[in-house]
């Protein structure tokens, strides 16, 4: 189901394929891996808003429940964490593009109801029902690849034949069924999951192939902002991994991929944007260096 | 006329900030006004490695400075020296379409042979304009590209002086190794200009001087028909 890489609209906007975009992480969890309950408070999370959208995030990615397995949250409650936050982040920037991290379609259905653009599921497809409610509010979805993992469990000794023959086949077929189901191919993204269902090795291996995700034309997500596969390889512990992350995710923009899920945003946009500079997608910003 | 002829009058190079639009705007400014009359001619004469003659359908080909831009005009060979081929995109951007020469002058040539060439060009037609393209000094702050000589600004002021004046034999007289030593590299096209428009003392107007990133830039207009009546 190859396609031509073209424009992805996302709520209002339209994106062209040389614009690399900034996903800013904003979990309203007190127990996220990365400083967790730094935006727990309500007011906390607003002003994070305005600061990522001040260092350039072209998306928010509003999270209710941790990845990893602990204290058990509720449909209702992943709602009450989640929907009044996206309502007032709607009504003070009524373009910006916001993304919830969920596989549940009550979920769903009540932040798409509150202004919510785009789908994260990063639990792949677990709930079959997801694309039927991006479709239903004309949202976005994006289709990843978690190795067959039910939502927040840990993978246990996980292998493959081919890891990115798997990531290309599950985020292929999920694609695919949301077309069916309804939802505009020009909001579907593929994301091959970093860390979700794959060991260190899998992850620098979908990190390496990722030309062969981004060659299917379908838009890439990488979402690998200081995850454990960025602490693994270089031997560092959570807060030392800004470089690894922004090594990995200039890899993935020189290899196409067009959004990029991340803590820092600033330091993001700037690895990404020196990228598109190299490719010849985006002019520096003031070039005088041996011109005057 | 006189522009300077920097790599960042060309608007691609500098990125996404325009860098120093008034310059541009005064050249193009002061090409407007010279071509303002229909010419039959115009004459782009500046410094470049050799005195020559350049193809007039040649271009500054901007990929020798950014190979992401690639040709900077017609798929012609060999692109035209950074100052003539300023020139010739100032003329463009003008919408001067007319007939156009380009005469180099090697950047060693000395004074008396610029203004012989000068002298020649001014008889190439009988309603000719000529566009002389040069700068000043590159050595005016410890920033500048040839970093702090403390004799830089009273130089490019001295000229900016000479221009203001009409003073053709002061910019005659500019002292080659002088104009070196500050890297100067208008002083051939300098030269030429006064020779062409020599002698005399011709009104002036003053567009632009400045020196912002340590490198003299003077946009100036000469009021005189040329070739001198």
């Amino acid at each position: 189901m190859d396609r031509q890489p073209g424009p992805l609209r996302l709520g209002t906007q339209e994106f062209p394929p040389t614009r690399p975009l900034v996903m800013a992480i904003v979990n309203r969890t007190p127990d996220s891996f990365y400083r967790p309950g730094i935006t727990w408070d309500e007011g906390a999370a607003l002003d994070r808003v305005h600061t990522v959208v001040a260092e350039g995030a072209d998306v928010l990615d509003v999270g209710g429940v941790p990845a990893r397995p602990a204290t058990e949250v509720t449909v209702d409650e992943e709602i009450r964490r989640t929907v009044p936050f996206i309502e007032a982040v709607r009504a003070a920037y009524p373009d910006l593009v916001i993304s919830v991290d969920t596989w549940r379609h009550e979920v769903a259905r009540a932040v798409c109801a509150a202004g919510a653009d785009l789908l994260n599921d990063t639990w792949s497809g677990w709930d079959p029902k997801l694309a039927e409610v991006a479709a239903e509010f004309a949202a976005g979805l994006v289709c990843s690849h978690a190795g067959g993992l039910q939502p927040r469990t840990r993978l246990f000794r996980a292998a493959y034949p081919d890891v990115m023959a798997d990531v290309l086949d599950r985020t292929l077929t999920l694609a695919e069924r949301a077309v069916q189901a309804g939802v505009d191919p020009s909001r579907i993204l593929i994301d091959p999951a970093h860390d979700f269902g794959k060991n260190t090795w899998h992850s620098l291996e979908v990190s390496r192939r990722l030309a062969d995700m981004t060659a299917t034309g379908w838009p890439v997500l990488v979402s690998v902002s200081n995850k454990d596969f960025v602490g693994e390889t270089l031997g560092v512990p959570l807060e030392e991994r800004l470089a690894g992350t922004l090594a990995v995710t200039s890899v993935a923009a020189w290899l196409g991929a067009r959004m990029f899920r991340a803590h820092q945003v600033a330091e993001t946009r700037q690895a990404l944007d020196m990228v598109a500079a190299i490719k010849g997608d985006l002019r520096p910003a003031r070039v005088l260096k041996g011109l005057a | 006329m006189l522009c300077p002829a920097p790599p960042l009058l060309a608007r691609d190079l500098t990125g996404r900030d325009p860098l120093l639009p008034e310059l541009r705007e005064a050249c193009a400014s002061a090409v407007s006004w010279l071509v303002s009359d229909a010419p039959e001619l115009v004459v782009v004469t500046g410094a470049a490695a050799g005195t020559a003659d350049w193809d007039p359908e040649s271009r500054l080909d901007l990929s020798a400075y950014a190979p992401a831009l690639g040709p900077g005009g017609p798929d012609l060979e060999p692109g035209l020296p950074l100052s003539l081929g300023l020139g010739a995109l100032l003329l463009d951007q003008a919408g001067y379409s007319g007939p156009r020469i380009l005469p180099s002058v090697a950047d060693g040539e000395p004074p008396a042979a610029c203004a012989a060439l000068g002298e020649r060009l001014a008889n190439a037609a009988p309603r000719a304009v000529l566009l002389a393209m040069g700068d000043g000094s590159a050595r005016r702050s410890t920033t500048a590209p040839g970093y702090l000589d403390e004799r830089a600004i009273p130089f490019d002021t001295g000229i900016e002086q000479a221009v203001r004046d009409g003073d053709l034999a002061t910019l005659a007289a500019t002292d080659p190794g002088l104009a070196r030593d500050l890297m100067a590299t208008g002083r051939p096209a300098w030269q030429v200009l006064a020779g062409a428009l020599g002698p005399g003392r011709p009104d002036t107007g003053i567009l632009y001087a400045d020196g912002p990133f340590g490198v003299g830039y003077l946009v100036a207009t000469f009021a005189a028909a040329w070739p001198p009546a």
